[in-house]
Parts: structure tokens; C-alpha cells; sequence
């Protein structure tokens, strides 16, 4: 398996989120196909991975293959555009960009430097959205002409920008990943403790309604509380819970469930792995502009109280 | 009986009489939670086919039949009545009884539209006599239970619920006065007030406006949305997503599910939470359970408010979930939400 030599830029996300130490660099490390090799952003949290912390990006570049973008939100498209200029393939955290203008010069960049630019829509590759994208795409429930989806994280630090933009853009990227259906226009209703209930209207007639929203830490621990999908088709219906595959513990104290399948973001390295290698692209920058340009319009219509357009 | 008396002069419970307007399929749910009461008597069947009432009538013991409620009214040992009939005539039939001084139940909704809806609480608050409407799923045991846990405090204050009951065609043919918006009033009154009247029941808050949207799956030639999603919001910032579906395929489909998240907890009713999931040759399903029977409970509440207890489910309630059902069917047509107030004012 051919070695890519990672860099790791930046340890910043909305509020206090460090995804970089959290979720990439640990996958990252637990994959054969990578070696990461510097860090930029933070000597602190580079030391505490164990990894050569490089104060300027653009000398970090030359001794990279890829990059994983953990920059603050609103500096993702300079670091981008620096890094995609060089010829640098990307993983790039959730939100790719706060715009959706942002997010095509991002796209544009990664196009016109031919490398791999992967937003980190991790949950895409989760096993039970994998096989219930693989049903639909294969006719298992007819059509589809609607989707119910529930994203409910449980405890965990309230983001500061908001749930929407900060929870949305995974059940947004995992209902088109399902359907292979764009989003037409969208209405908010926005609720009580950052609950927010997304009302979308898709290409062919397709409705979702998506709820997002952080609520009180239950027993187990932190983490996601509900997370599902229900796909009603011209011939058939198909549940998706992402709490499958998993177990549950009981115990005379607690309550816990435990995970049984892969990692989302491990799934996630490895299709980073295999786009730069095969040149086999699943998920791209193309993801990223969908999903931002719906959230722009999210926002727009949580303002205004009317349904909004999404740009194409 | 008088309204509020609640026993003869010896303190024995005075039997009801009820009079039952409409012969259809609901009615016999009524009918038969009817007959499991000793405190209950049924006094005659109204249906405006003479056919259907005789039949009625008879298979229900011989009792009196009419085609006209004017003249079953007059019937001597007439309590109350429930209205059984299509939406559309609920709240003429209902005025007339209110006239007449007797107490009602009248299935859902309470009307067509919440200016009916109004017309018909105001004449039962005149005539001093009980107005309930059947918002039968309060009395189911999932209704209840969720709303137990919620007064109990288990999750803390209700910030989301999602409430989704979703089914296959079980509609006649386009004959089907349902299917008539002009009968039914639509979806969102014929069904979905069932689950706009529970989830305001469970969180307890006045509900501000409605975003709502229909589809057609069975046919894009039905009058009627088959299924629906209703965004409500109340006035304490809560939301509550209801779903109900006619149109879902295997047309054998049956699910329904709850979530309810707090400040303090997440509640969740999966669709095969109460039942045990048989595989057969038809495919998964759940074995039907022994349960409260939800119109026997709905009865015995009504029998309650006519003999002068508080009504479980007020005409007030009745009407509010006819103004959320009427500001569903706008948000449809105008693809915007809709303010309660616009629909009530």
C-alpha cells in the first residue's frame, strides 16, 4: 500500500471542537496508508500527538502529500486555496465553508489542481446508510418521495454558531447520499435549546424534514441520542437506525451501548486513501457546495420565516 | 338526565342513554364499547340511509331507527348522543343537538373549518350540556403513557416531538367521501388532528402557527393529501414534527413512532416497542397485543362529563385542533406557514 505523508493544519472548529485531535489524526494514525509527518496551528496539541509541530504552511507543504484542514471555519478557504494551489489533496473538517461561494472556490481550486479535496462527511460511509444508499440506488423501495431523519446529540458543548450549521450538514449530506437528490428549497422552524426542524423540498418531488438539536447528556454518556433515517418509497419503506450495529450492556449501574461496526471516520481516511490513489472520487468538494448552499439558505429562511430557495 | 347530575335520589348511577347518528365503521367502535357498560343504553341509531339504520339497528338489539335526528331526539330516555357521520356534517348535527339540549361526542374533528368549530363550543356553553370531541388516541395506552412520563417530569420540559403514524391505503374507492375535501375537509382535518390534538395534549403549550406539507403517493389524481408532515410551533419555543401517511407501501404498513426529547431526557416509542415482531410469509409484522381498549376509555370519560366531571377532552381542545388541522391544509395550499391567530380570529 503506497504511503501518504499527512500534514495536519490546524486544531479549530466551531467553539471549543478540536476534530483533528479527536477524530482525524487518530485515524490517520490507525491507517497503513498514511504517516503524519508535521502539524501546524498549535505546538500544545501537536505535542500531545507526538507530532513535529511547523509554524509556516506553506513550508509544511512541500514535505506533504495530503492535508487535513482543521483551520477555524471562517479561515478554511485561505488555508485551502493554499493548500490546493500546491497540489496538495485535502480532508477537509465539517463545514467545508460558511458560504456557498466559499465552498465553489474551494471546488474550483480542487478542479483545476486535479487532487482530491474530501469534506468530512464522515457519516456517509456509516454501515447502515452504506447498505440503505446501496437499497435505494439498487430499487429495493421503489422511488423514494420522502424522508423522516432525527439528529439529536445528547450533552456534549452547545455550538456557538448554532446547531444548524454546525449538526445540519450530516443528515443534509447523508439524505442525498441516500436519494442521489438534490435540495430545491428548504423552511425552518426553529425551536426551544438550538432544536431546529428542517423542512426540505428535493429534485422529483421529494420532501424530507430533518430535526438537528443538542440535548441533555444521557446515561452512557455524550455522544449522539438519535440518529435515523426512514425512506418511504413508490414500493416499499426502508428504517435506518445508525445505532446498528451495535450491542447493549446493562449492568447494575449503567446502561451503555457499545459500536460494533467500523469507524465513520476510518471509513472516511480510507476513501480519502483511495481517491488519491485510484483516483476513485465518492465524496468531493461537490458535497461540500450542496451542503453549504442548502445551510445558506437554512439560515436565510430562519430569519425571514418563509421558504427559501437554494441556489444551484 | 340533567347536565351535572350524576345519580338518582337513592345515589345509584343513572343509566345513559345514548343515541348514535351514523351507521358506518366508526360507529361500530362506538356501538361496541357502548355494550360492555352496564351504565350505558343504547336508545336508537340514526343514518340517513334507511337501509343502514334498520340494519343497524337490528344487529345492535332491535332498537329504534330513523333517517332523521329531529325525530330520534324526541325519543324518550335520549341522554346524549355521538355523531358518527361524515366531517362535514358534524357541526350542523351538532348544533341541532345542542338545540335540543342534549349532551355529545362527536367524532373527530369537531367541524371542518374553526369558525364551525367556534359556532358549535359557543352553543354548548349556552345550552349548558357536554361537548366532547373523540380524539380517541388520548385514551390509547401509548397516548397515555407518554403523557404520564412527561407530567412525571422524566424528561424535563418538552422541547421537540415527533409523532408519526403511517399506514397503507385503507380507504374505499374514489366513491369515498374522505377522499372529498369539501367533506373531510382534508387530510390534515380527517386524520391529522388525531395527532395535532396529542401532541399538544403531551406538551401541554399553546400552539402559535403551522408548517405543513402534502403529497399524494397513492395517486396524483387524489383531492386529498395522503400523507402529510406538520410542523408545529408552540409558544414556549417547543416544535412538534407529525406525520400521518395513508400512502405508505407495503399498503399492509403499520408503524407508528414517538420521540420526545427534553431538557432532561429523550423518550422514545420505536413502532415494534409493544409488540412482539412475527416473520412470516407475508413478511415482519407485529402480533397484535391485549390492550386498553381506547374508545371503551373514551366512553367512560364522556359518561364522566355528562354526569358532570370535567371533560377529558374539552370542545375548547376539540377546536383548537381543528384551527391547527384548517392551518395545515392553508400552509399546503400556500406553501407558508400559518399563524393560528389568522385561522382563529
Amino acid at each position: 500500500m503506497r504511503t501518504l505523508r499527512v500534514l495536519l493544519a490546524g486544531f479549530a472548529g466551531f467553539g471549543d471542537q478540536d476534530h483533528q485531535t479527536q477524530m482525524y489524526a487518530p485515524a490517520f494514525e490507525r491507517h497503513d496508508g498514511f504517516t503524519v509527518v508535521a502539524a501546524t496551528g498549535s505546538v500544545a496539541a501537536a505535542k500531545e500527538l507526538g507530532v513535529r509541530h511547523v509554524d509556516d504552511l506553506a513550508s509544511a507543504l512541500d514535505e506533504c502529500d495530503v492535508v487535513s484542514v482543521c483551520t477555524r471555519p471562517d479561515d478554511r478557504l485561505a488555508t485551502l486555496k493554499e493548500v490546493l494551489a500546491a497540489g496538495k489533496h485535502a480532508l477537509v473538517d465539517k463545514p467545508m465553508a460558511l458560504s456557498a461561494a466559499d465552498a465553489e472556490a474551494i471546488a474550483t481550486a480542487a478542479a483545476d489542481a486535479g487532487v482530491a479535496c474530501l469534506p468530512a462527511h464522515h457519516l456517509r460511509f456509516h454501515p447502515a446508510v452504506r447498505s440503505a444508499a446501496a437499497a435505494v440506488a439498487a430499487g429495493r423501495i421503489g422511488l423514494p418521495w420522502n424522508v423522516q431523519a432525527d439528529f439529536l446529540a445528547a450533552g456534549g458543548t452547545p455550538c456557538p454558531d448554532g446547531e444548524l450549521v454546525n449538526f445540519a450538514v450530516y443528515p443534509l449530506d447523508v439524505v442525498t447520499a441516500i436519494t442521489g437528490l438534490a435540495v430545491r428549497d428548504v423552511f425552518v422552524t426553529s425551536g426551544r435549546g438550538d432544536v431546529t426542524v428542517l423542512s426540505l423540498g428535493y429534485e422529483r418531488g421529494l420532501n424530507a424534514t430533518v430535526t438537528i438539536g443538542r440535548g441533555p447528556r444521557l446515561a452512557g454518556g455524550s455522544g449522539i441520542g438519535l440518529h435515523r433515517y426512514r425512506i418511504s418509497g413508490s414500493h416499499g419503506t426502508l428504517t435506518v437506525d445508525t445505532a446498528k450495529p451495535g450491542f447493549t450492556l446493562r449492568t447494575q449501574d449503567e446502561w451503555q451501548t457499545g459500536w460494533v461496526g467500523q469507524s465513520t471516520v476510518d471509513s472516511l481516511v480510507g476513501e480519502l486513501h483511495q481517491a488519491i490513489t485510484t483516483g476513485r472520487r465518492a465524496l468531493g468538494p461537490a458535497d461540500g457546495v450542496a451542503v453549504a448552499s442548502v445551510l445558506e439558505a437554512a439560515v436565510r429562511s430562519s430569519r425571514n420565516g418563509r421558504v427559501e430557495r437554494v441556489a444551484s | 338526565m340533567e347536565s351535572g347530575s350524576t345519580s338518582d335520589a337513592d345515589g345509584a348511577d343513572q343509566r345513559v342513554g345514548v343515541l348514535v347518528v351514523g351507521a358506518g365503521g366508526i360507529a361500530e367502535q362506538h356501538l361496541a364499547a357502548l355494550h360492555k357498560r352496564g351504565d350505558g343504553e343504547l336508545v336508537g341509531i340514526v343514518d340517513a340511509v334507511a337501509e343502514r339504520a334498520q340494519t343497524a339497528a337490528r344487529a345492535h338489539g332491535g332498537v329504534r331507527w330513523s333517517t332523521t335526528l329531529s325525530d330520534a331526539l324526541s325519543w324518550p330516555g335520549v341522554d346524549g348522543v355521538i355523531i358518527c357521520t361524515p366531517n362535514h356534517t358534524h357541526s350542523d348535527l351538532a348544533l341541532e343537538i345542542a338545540a335540543a339540549g342534549k349532551h355529545v361526542l362527536v367524532e373527530k374533528p369537531l367541524a371542518t373549518n374553526a369558525t364551525d368549530a367556534r359556532k358549535v363550543v359557543d352553543a354548548y356553553e349556552e345550552a349548558g350540556v357536554t361537548l366532547t370531541a373523540a380524539h380517541t388516541h388520548r385514551f390509547y395506552d401509548y397516548g397515555r403513557a407518554v403523557k404520564r412520563a412527561i407530567d412525571a417530569g422524566a424528561i424535563g420540559r418538552p422541547s421537540l416531538v415527533r409523532l408519526s403514524i403511517l399506514g397503507g391505503w385503507i380507504w374505499p374507492d374514489w366513491r369515498g367521501w374522505m377522499l372529498d375535501p369539501a367533506r373531510s375537509g382534508g387530510h390534515a382535518l380527517h386524520n391529522g388532528v388525531h395527532l395535532l390534538d396529542l401532541v399538544t395534549w403531551w406538551i401541554g403549550q399553546r400552539p402559535v402557527s403551522v408548517f405543513a406539507r402534502g403529497q399524494r403517493p397513492t395517486s396524483p389524481e387524489l383531492d386529498i393529501f395522503d400523507h402529510l408532515e406538520m410542523v408545529v410551533r408552540y409558544d414556549d419555543g417547543a416544535v412538534a414534527v407529525c406525520e400521518m401517511s395513508r400512502g405508505h407501501r407495503p399498503a399492509a404498513f403499520g408503524q407508528r413512532d414517538v420521540v420526545v426529547q427534553g431538557n432532561g431526557g429523550l423518550l422514545t416509542l420505536p413502532w415494534d416497542a409493544e409488540a412482539s415482531v412475527v416473520v412470516d410469509e407475508r413478511g415482519p409484522g407485529l402480533l397484535a397485543t391485549a390492550g386498553t381498549d381506547g374508545f371503551a376509555a373514551q366512553l367512560d370519560a364522556w359518561f364522566s362529563a355528562v354526569r358532570g366531571e370535567k371533560p377529558a377532552v374539552s370542545g375548547l381542545d376539540g377546536l383548537l385542533a381543528v384551527a391547527m388541522g384548517e392551518a395545515a391544509e392553508r400552509s399546503i395550499s400556500l406553501g407558508a406557514p400559518v399563524s393560528l391567530e389568522e385561522v382563529t380570529r
